[in-house]
């Protein structure tokens, strides 16, 4: 018998199937792939080292940067790590406005994901449109904190200022516009021969052993499982809020991940209107913390997490008394998606597959290395 | 305030199946449980939890460098999707001979934050496959993650600073040595 040989092919540090810089070393058989394997560390900038010596001010600065597509769930779960372990309290207004930040900031990342997935089999218009409508929420953003994107809003005790004047009124504006164009997105992309034959099918997980590998997020929505952090451990004010958690979609393929994202974004817009509904209009939005330079949190852990638009964020802040973190490690979605399930689920595709199955796990090397 | 009805619970399971083998155990809050445990039996914990009491997503393992201590802290943050409990189990690793079990049979996903461990804090996992290398390449100093790990003077032996910005080190000073200022008594305090 012929032994059977096999290409080494390097897909990557740049490609278009991510954020960031990551390699996959791919073993092929013809154009199916036998094996992969993931390289990271083009992009380890240190942060958690870094936090050591900084801060816990200083540290709110550098949390947001771990995250490109997506920075406001890092703040939020450091601001919230913290106040746990402080026991400081926030303002009820600080906490509505810390959703609504959260919501915006996943209706742009997936349509982020909208010019992403979609490029990744060749439609690149829907890119064009989807973040030149992202642009919208941008502006919302430099509006309220003065970044586009790296906001540094969100800070333990509060938030860093309140709403501007008629700020209300044009993220209705915002939302009406951006939910009347997901339906030209769905005549785009959802009812495109091209996507539909590419996705279906293409980067299966098995629903049985998803919880075990780790998957989180849409994908394992994808399979059928009803998991949300908003829902499973509401924080801020997730438990006042209706929205629905898409596990009606059972196929878990790129296919399904899709239609959750495709649900998932107008369900943010509706909480992004239920929270502009019952936000008080007075209030303070900031408990004030003292002097950073002597602000010293008690000895203590916790463990806090989010719903990214990638799924469940966690943070595991450690103090050991003083005024500079003892630890903060972050705990990313795509850690586990783009290594360990990311080369399992790769053998046997094709490698014209590879970067739309990438998107659709959501990989994001810049918080894999942080 | 929710009640503690089922972390208590789930306290009281683990107690008796393990004893004393087990101890510290205590709940942080709703949802959150924390106890510790041994090298030695940090396996049958985990498996416990995992095969007999559900907890079958691991959603973190995390390290702290207790240096003044001697013991490096790993912690490891389970989840059970039903009862909607984090477990944080956590265990205490000598400083001076770092070796833990490997668990990657358990949860393959522990492969990466092993691998990632080993080269961070030079932590041992007997029999854990991949890669020596995961995001650090050629490094044979101290694993920059422990806290004796010196920064800025590894800065210092490996990098050069730029050539032409000699006097730009400190900025406020450089500024107002060009513009004739003089450096108002509270900046000097915090000028580097």
């Amino acid at each position: 018998m012929r032994k059977q040989k096999t290409t080494t092919i390097y897909l990557g540090p740049q490609h278009p199937g991510i954020t960031g810089n990551m390699m996959v070393k791919l073993e092929v058989d013809g154009d199916t792939i036998v094996k992969a394997e993931t390289h990271i560390g083009y992009l380890h900038r240190g942060f958690e080292k870094l936090m050591e010596r900084r801060n816990w001010l200083q540290s709110f600065t550098i949390v947001c940067r771990i995250c490109v597509p997506e920075p406001d769930p890092n703040e939020e779960n450091y601001a919230r790590g913290v106040e746990e372990i402080e026991g400081r309290e926030v303002p009820e207004k600080a906490r509505w406005i810390r959703m609504l930040v959260l919501e915006l900031a996943r209706i742009q990342a997936y349509l982020l994901w909208y010019g992403g997935q979609s490029a990744s089999v060749g439609l690149y218009t829907i890119g064009q449109w989807s973040i030149g409508d992202r642009n919208y929420v941008l502006d919302l953003f430099e509006e309220l904190t003065g970044g586009r994107v790296y906001h540094m809003y969100i800070w333990p005790g509060g938030v860093r200022r309140d709403l501007p004047k008629g700020f209300k009124d044009r993220v209705y504006k915002v939302m009406d516009y951006i939910e009347k164009r997901l339906d030209d997105y769905d005549r785009l992309l959802f009812d495109n021969a091209i996507f539909q034959k590419r996705a279906q099918g293409v980067g299966y997980i098995p629903p049985e052993k998803a919880i075990e590998w780790g998957v989180v997020g849409p994908p394992l929505r994808a399979t059928g499982t009803k998991s949300d952090v908003r829902i499973d451990e509401p924080y801020e004010f997730y438990d006042q809020v209706e929205f629905v958690v898409p596990d009606f979609y059972k196929t878990s393929d790129v296919w399904a991940r899709a239609l959750v994202r495709r649900f998932e974004i107008r369900q943010a817009i509706n909480i992004v209107r239920q929270v502009l509904d019952k936000m008080p209009e007075k209030g303070p939005v900031w408990n004030k913390i003292p002097n950073p330079h002597k602000w010293r949190i008690p000895r203590g852990d916790a463990y806090v997490k989010t719903e990214s638009a990638r799924g469940e964020f966690g943070y595991y802040v450690v103090s050991d008394g003083s005024q500079f973190p003892r630890r903060v490690h972050v705990r990313g979605p795509a850690y586990v998606h783009g290594i360990t399930l990311l080369e399992k689920i790769l053998v046997g595709q094709n490698i014209s597959d590879v970067s739309m199955i990438m998107n659709s796990l959501g990989t994001c090397p810049p918080e894999m290395e942080r | 305030m929710a009640d503690l009805q089922k972390e208590n619970l789930l306290l009281e399971v683990l107690k008796n199946h393990f004893n004393d083998k087990i101890f510290d155990l205590k709940v942080q809050r709703h949802q959150r449980v924390h106890l510790r445990t041994t090298t030695e039996q940090i396996e049958a914990v985990l498996l416990y939890l995992k095969e007999k009491l559900g907890y079958k997503h691991l959603s973190h393992i995390s390290c702290v460098d207790w240096i003044e201590e001697n013991r490096f802290e790993l912690v490891y943050i389970l989840w059970h999707p039903e009862d909607k409990i984090n477990v944080l189990v956590k265990v205490d690793v000598d400083r001076l001979n770092p070796v833990a079990p490997n668990i990657d049979y358990i949860w393959p996903q522990a492969n990466t934050y092993e691998r990632e461990m080993r080269e961070m804090f030079g932590i041992q996992f007997p029999g854990l496959v991949g890669r020596k290398e995961l995001i650090l390449e050629d490094w044979d100093d101290l694993p920059p993650m422990r806290r004796d790990f010196d920064t800025l003077q590894y800065v210092m032996e490996n990098f050069e600073f730029r050539s032409g910005r000699e006097d730009a080190q400190n900025v406020r000073e450089t500024i107002a040595k060009r513009t004739g200022e003089e450096i108002p008594e509270f900046a000097k305090k915090y000028s580097r």
